[in-house]
């Protein structure tokens, strides 16, 4: 693939960087050196432009809300439409988290109004929790409201693996498809959708971050850019050992998490059983033996999916 | 009330006092005797659940007061430092186990050092000196009702949490700050903005250490660095300099605030060898050269802190010499000679915890061999997102052969091989063994003869490799050090 040059636009460098963003710029880099590919990369800050013409991959990560608050209004005046243009003229853009949200119509902090987003994506985000106001007492109750742990997402022939943490859920409007499908984890907003993709335009909660762990869609993203440059790309596989390793590591966890949860709820609807025994008699029990059934049929889906996919340990034979 | 009710209540409140403490004395020995964890919090928890009061009202025995330490890195080894110079001053510093850094954590410390009647011995020269952990500072700070000074090393993004950002954790120590009496000073890091305008409004006396050697700066700015914004008007900062990740001379030039002039200063730093510092620290009463016996920018910062907390409680200046006898805790470059190797156990608990620790180490350009790790804990989140700010890069080359370890060694080797260290055709001969002690034990093996070996890591790979040591009689228990009267008393 020598010859070929690609430009790369990494947005907020300094401020939607928050949890190893530019792990994914570097395997952008990585991937296109080993295929010699030339890479150049414009950092956009506040106040920077963007020329529409000029970039084949946009990229953005992921930020609190204090980092949402600080760029919000500058993607909407300064970069917005001409992120919109590049999209719509075929270029390749991957939004994580944070970016995600503001790559949609608007979202909903936990402090202060709503944010506008660029509207490149038809999707917005809503607090999940009506709990809205100030600061969390604790460590373990701001947790309590967010969506944390392992995501695994069919995604094409594939399963993508990384790493949720956020307290929004985000919504498809009519003209969306979403990026793919839940396997395991939270995703959008718990509906079994996880991210959105428009063209060649990437947006999910996978984090990790999740290039590295997931070189197929970092090859997609590529071969989307060069595509847009040179019309039409064949790009050459490299030997991903230690990545595949690291997804496969990443599954399991995804999967002993999916065990420790449904031991958790187990455990709940027995306790509950239990106490409504001592404390009420059959009429009670009969009551919590209905919500626990209905607990278990309204989680069952998520867990035949997990075994559909092969990934889950116990009866894994379809 | 009644008289007599009153002093039937005191009497109940002072047996209950004793049954706690007892017990918790208890649980302590029992915890060692079978083996179980460390014991460096267990006793506490039990004493405070029969007297939430008990650590109150052993803290207030305290006659000389508490000087605490919080912050995100350094906590330890700045107490550390500063109880060596306190001992050299005649005094008798009470110092927590490191890392038992919570209220149980306390406790333990304080009934260890409690007799049997629930109240600690008549001693006029004790002093303590408690790192406290910055979730935990507002809990730990209702029940330390006069603290002498409080020591804020610095504010960094948190491994574990990191969505909890740095404006959260700033928000929690400055909330808990407003029940400061207003004598207690605050000893802060000018060189960090989140540190140094801590609470504007309070009205307490501030002391400042800072460094201001031109010779340890970078070169620019620091790759895993996440740049704080200005503390009054959230604009962006300038730097004239940069030290390590956000430390350094900052300026607003929107609203005019600057770093503050500290009053302790660094003004020379060798700091080129791998065991140790060379410092010349200026305090308002003169000069010191202090040889630390830590290596690295960080430890540097962790003794200036200690020097300023030294200067605050007007101890004299001769004693900051005894610094140079601080010995290093267990994860903090702690030595262990197995097999005709010296091995250094060192914490990297973060993304400038790595960073540094390997700065440090590397800061002589010599090629090393090292067993790098990284895991995660059982219940908490899974996110190792941090070690992508990990500043890999400029030291590709100086670890040939790296062994890597801990559950979460794949995301480890990815990230090395995207770093430059490996990748396709580039043998440089990185192993991965996901079992801390086989890891070990390949490491050691590597290592040529007679050479070091460096075990960098968050702490799960570190304890495993530990406990190994400790079975085959290499180190100690870590309670015969830590809650032992080596470190507690005088």
């Amino acid at each position: 693939m020598a010859g070929m040059r690609i430009a790369v636009c990494y947005l907020y460098p300094d401020i939607m960087s928050t949890y190893g963003d530019h792990g994914n710029l570097e395997t952008i880099l990585r991937r296109c050196e080993w295929r010699n590919i030339a890479v150049d990369v414009t950092e956009l800050r506040l106040r920077d432009r963007l020329t529409p013409d000029a970039v084949d991959l946009i990229m953005i990560g992921d930020g609190g809300e204090s980092q949402q608050h600080l760029v919000a209004p500058d993607l909407c005046k300064v970069k917005g439409e001409c992120i919109s243009e590049a999209v719509a003229r075929g270029a390749a853009a991957l939004a994580v988290g944070g970016g995600y949200e503001l790559f949609g119509r608007f979202c909903q902090p936990e402090r202060g109004a709503e944010l506008r987003g660029i509207s490149l994506f038809d999707a917005w985000t809503v607090r999940q929790n009506a709990v809205l106001s100030g600061h969390y007492a604790t460590i373990s109750a701001a947790h309590a409201d967010r969506f944390i742990g392992e995501l695994v997402v069919r995604w094409r022939d594939t399963l993508l693996v990384g790493f949720e943490n956020h307290g929004g859920g985000t919504y498809l409007g009519a003209t969306a498809q979403p990026l793919g499908q839940v396997i395991s984890g939270h995703g959008n907003n718990g509906d079994g959708t996880e991210g959105v993709i428009l063209g060649s335009a990437v947006g999910t909660y996978l984090r990790g971050p999740c290039l590295p762990k997931n070189p197929a869609l970092a090859d997609y993203l590529i071969g989307a850019a060069i595509s847009r440059r040179y019309g039409a790309a064949d790009l050459p596989p490299l030997a991903d050992d230690l990545e595949e390793a690291a997804r496969a590591d990443a599954m399991r966890r995804a999967q002993d998490a999916a065990r420790t949860a449904r031991t958790a709820r187990a455990k709940q609807r027995l306790s509950a059983f239990a106490q409504a025994s001592l404390e009420h008699g059959w009429h009670a029990r009969a009551s919590a033996t209905r919500a626990a059934l209905h607990v278990s049929a309204r989680h069952r889906p998520a867990r035949d999916s997990l075994k559909r996919s092969g990934i889950a340990r116990s009866g894994g034979s379809r | 009330m009644s008289s007599d009710s009153r002093a039937q209540l005191g009497l109940g409140a002072s047996a209950r006092r004793a049954v706690a403490v007892s017990t918790g004395k208890a649980a302590r020995h029992g915890a060692r005797r079978l083996g179980m964890g460390d014991g460096t919090t267990v006793p506490g928890k039990v004493t405070l659940a029969i007297d939430p009061g008990a650590l109150a009202g052993l803290l207030a025995e305290i006659p000389r007061g508490a000087v605490l330490v919080t912050g995100s890195n350094g906590k330890g080894t700045t107490c550390r430092m500063l109880a060596q110079v306190m001992r050299a001053s005649e005094l008798h510093p009470v110092v927590n186990a490191e890392g038992a850094n919570q209220s149980a954590g306390l406790a333990t410390t304080m009934v260890a050092r409690a007799a049997l009647t629930g109240h600690l011995p008549a001693d006029s020269r004790a002093v303590g000196v408690f790192e406290v952990d910055e979730g935990s500072f507002p809990e730990v700070l209702r029940q330390i009702r006069q603290p002498t000074a409080v020591v804020f090393t610095n504010i960094f993004r948190d491994q574990l949490d990191r969505y909890l950002e740095p404006a959260y954790i700033k928000a929690l120590l400055e909330q808990a700050m407003q029940s400061l009496p207003p004598a207690t000073a605050l000893v802060l890091n000018a060189d960090d903005p989140r540190v140094a305008f801590v609470a504007p409004e309070a009205s307490n006396p501030r002391l400042y250490f800072g460094v201001e050697d031109p010779g340890s700066c970078r070169g620019e700015a620091d790759p895993t660095s996440d740049f704080p914004r200005c503390p009054r008007c959230d604009s962006e900062l300038t730097y004239t300099s940069v030290y390590y990740a956000h430390l350094g001379h900052w300026a607003c030039h929107t609203c005019g605030l600057s770093r503050p002039q500290p009053e302790v200063r660094l003004t020379k730093a060798d700091l080129a060898g791998p065991y140790s510092a060379r410092l010349l620290v200026t305090t308002p009463a003169g000069e010191a050269t202090l040889e630390i016996p830590l290596p690295g920018l960080y430890n540097a910062y962790n003794a200036l802190a200690a020097v300023a907390a030294a200067t605050h409680c007007r101890l004299p200046e001769h004693s900051l010499t005894a610094i140079e006898q601080t010995t290093t805790a267990f994860f903090r470059m702690e030595k262990v000679r197995v097999a005709g190797h010296d091995v250094y156990l060192a914490l990297a608990k973060n993304a400038n915890g790595y960073t540094e620790v390997l700065r440090a180490v590397l800061g002589d350009r010599q090629p090393k061999q090292m067993l790098l790790g990284l895991n995660d804990y059982p219940g908490k989140q899974p996110d190792t997102s941090w070690i992508w700010d990990v500043d890999f890069g400029s030291q590709t080359g100086l670890i040939p052969a790296p062994v890597i370890s801990g559950n979460r060694a794949t995301d480890l080797a990815v990230r090395l091989k995207y770093a430059g260290w490996g990748g396709p055709g580039d043998d440089t001969g990185l192993a991965v063994e996901p079992d801390p002690v086989r890891a070990f034990q390949a490491a050691l093996a590597r290592a040529p003869a007679g050479q070091p070996l460096w075990v960098v890591s968050t702490a799960g790979v570190l304890w495993e490799v530990r406990r190994w040591l400790t079975d085959h009689g290499y180190v100690r228990q870590l309670w015969h050090e830590q809650t032992g009267a080596g470190t507690w008393q005088a």
